[in-house]
């Protein structure tokens, strides 16, 4: 029918080819994953396939994350935790912001800055312990800086590309229509910056967590790091886990918050 | 016919694998078992590193493959794991824990601390001292760096708390995992005081960053080490682990003679075969041979243990919460491998 149809046929409906590609939410799909993997987890283990002693079971898990909370410690764990990483990140940030935009903005900087940046992003921070302990002792001051010199140079680094990919023909339109630099940088590199910026801080969020646990190897009595630390160390591999939840939950509270920024801050969009 | 042919094919069949079976047997015989021993690079290894070399293992039928790991922790971890059939290390609350669950049994005595084996030293800073810190009855009230609670520093800090009777909860313990961040607190005046492994203690003292007012096994005496092996490895293969024993007290008996006889006056007698026993620890260190003579703790040339005080021990972690009430330190220890432990409580 079809091949006798050519030629002066009716058109064709056509199927709509675009949409796709756009995250549509999906609520409560994380959460049924998340419960179908503790129930797989706690399973496993009530049926001695994996034997408990190498994974715990989540609900010994639990057991041991509520003997800690009654023992009245969790919070102090969890409290001066977050003072540690909200300082550190918060200082880290700030440095990293400033050394990331006049990278971004002036030559000189991003000729002298992106060499040492390159040379001192990658030495790992745990091998710097016992130089930091020199420096700056062992008290809260080390732990912050631990997690600062941790947050600083992907901070730079996001901030210094977020710039980088913002839009030239924008900037060369701001320069026609002879707006003054002043608000080239406030009007469209900041805001063509922004979401790059917003990314970083996704990722020095979670560097920071992960550096908590370092930060913590130097003298920490309290703190979400130093207990799962000591839960290692005493083979109690229930505590251990149970810290482990408590920074998986400080990750996810902390990405919410973000989410939250992200989409005030990117709002024009 | 056909069957006449199948009956001389199965005949035919069973006697190759007959033959078969049989040299196969004698080559297992012949052919030494192998035996997967944890360890750390440490002079209180000794034993097993000469038991190896001396070929003591070989002539039990065994061919021992040594797995060195850098933590005492990680030695019961393999050996629980399966990756390793025997290990050797300084018993921990984290050891404990591990045991308490049944993954581990302690067969034989490692290290010891004992008096006049220098090992472990309390090094205080010198401001520390200035400020009045000469003595171990000093210590309350005082920032002590340690490597982690539950580590046997910590334990010896808590003998020590019992012998000149203080509370372990007035001195502050300042965990910092590694040797290095503790030399670092140390030289920084972070913490007053530190326990330091020989070498560190030594290198700290040369570079006048601190003073030595004691040792611990001059103050506390007691069962550092143990050679273990897995439940599993007790049932299933006791026979190997006999071997395994024989070949380690052999080893012992060889440390002991050439490294830890003392004269009336406690001065050290080298023993006869010193010379090659110090090599070999040099060569398994990768040390020069003065460096390795420093620290050479005390291992009983028979293998026995302190029982008591490994009952004591768990007691200890238990009382101070670093080891789960369920751990039951007569299921821990298995006295059948070795004759005349010290101290058996009934």
């Amino acid at each position: 029918m079809a091949p006798q149809a050519e030629g002066h046929a009716p058109a064709r409906p056509l199927p709509f080819r675009g949409g796709g590609y756009l995250p549509t939410p999906r609520h409560g799909a994380a959460l049924v994953a998340f419960v179908a993997i503790i129930a797989i987890w706690e399973l496993a283990v009530r049926q001695r396939w994996v034997t408990p002693l190498f994974l715990p079971a989540p609900s010994s898990v639990l057991a041991a994350l509520r003997e800690v909370a009654e023992a009245g410690t969790l919070w102090r764990h969890v409290s001066e935790s977050l003072l540690r990483i909200a300082a550190g990140w918060t200082v880290g940030t700030l440095a990293g912001l400033a050394v990331g935009f006049s990278m971004g903005l002036f030559s000189l900087a991003r000729a002298v800055g992106l060499p040492i940046v390159s040379a001192l992003f990658p030495i790992p921070k745990i091998a710097l312990l016992p130089l930091l302990i020199l420096w700056l002792g062992i008290g809260e001051v080390s732990k912050i800086a631990t997690i600062a010199l941790g947050v600083f140079f992907p901070t730079v680094i996001a901030v210094y590309s977020g710039i980088d990919g913002v839009p030239r023909s924008l900037i060369r339109m701001g320069q026609s229509f002879n707006l003054p630099w002043r608000d080239i940088v406030r009007k469209i590199v900041l805001p063509g910056a922004l979401p790059g910026i917003l990314a970083g801080f996704r990722i020095t969020a979670s560097i920071a967590l992960i550096l908590l646990v370092s930060a913590e190897m130097i003298g920490a009595e309290y703190g979400i790091g130093a207990f799962i630390l000591a839960a290692g160390n005493l083979m109690l591999t229930d505590q251990l886990l149970a810290g482990v939840v408590c920074l998986s939950a400080l990750g996810l509270a902390i990405g919410a918050i973000l989410s939250r920024l992200e989409r005030w801050l990117l709002r024009w969009r | 016919m056909i069957r006449s042919l199948f009956a001389a094919l199965f005949a035919a069949v069973v006697v190759t694998a007959a033959a078969q079976a049989e040299p196969l047997q004698l080559a297992q015989a012949a052919a030494p078992t192998p035996v997967s021993i944890g360890v750390l690079r440490l002079s209180s290894s000794g034993p097993i590193f000469i038991a190896d070399a001396r070929g003591y293992f070989r002539e039990e039928g065994l061919a021992p493959e040594l797995k060195f790991f850098t933590a005492a922790q990680q030695v019961p971890v393999a050996v629980t794991s399966g990756d390793a059939d025997f290990g050797v290390t300084g018993l921990t609350a984290g050891f404990f824990n591990l045991a308490g669950r049944g993954a581990l049994r302690i067969i034989a005595s490692q290290s010891r601390e004992e008096p006049g084996f220098q090992l472990v030293a309390y090094m205080v800073t010198n401001q520390a001292y200035a400020g009045g810190l000469t003595s171990l009855r000093d210590l309350p009230g005082r920032r002590i760096g340690m490597t982690t609670v539950g580590s046997t520093f910590h334990y010896s800090l808590g003998l020590l708390a019992r012998k000149y009777s203080f509370d372990l909860s007035r001195v502050t313990m300042v965990p910092l995992q590694q040797l290095p961040n503790m030399a670092a607190a140390f030289k920084g005046g972070q913490v007053d005081a530190i326990l330091a492994p020989v070498t560190l203690a030594r290198q700290l003292e040369a570079e006048s960053a601190g003073r030595i007012i004691g040792w611990v096994g001059d103050e506390t005496p007691w069962q550092l080490g143990a050679l273990f092996t897995s439940p599993r490895m007790i049932e299933q293969r006791r026979p190997v682990v006999e071997r395994f024993v024989r070949a380690y007290l052999r080893g012992a008996a060889d440390y002991n003679r050439a490294f830890n006889q003392r004269d009336a006056a406690g001065r050290e007698v080298r023993g006869d075969n010193y010379a090659d026993m110090i090599a070999i620890l040099a060569r398994v260190l990768q040390q020069p041979a003065e460096r390795v003579a420093e620290g050479l703790p005390f291992v009983d040339a028979q293998g026995r243990l302190n029982v008591q005080d490994i009952y004591d021990q768990v007691t200890f972690w238990q009382a101070n919460g670093q080891a789960g009430r369920d751990v039951d330190a007569r299921a821990i220890v298995d006295l059948s491998f070795v004759q005349g432990h010290f101290n058996v409580p009934r």
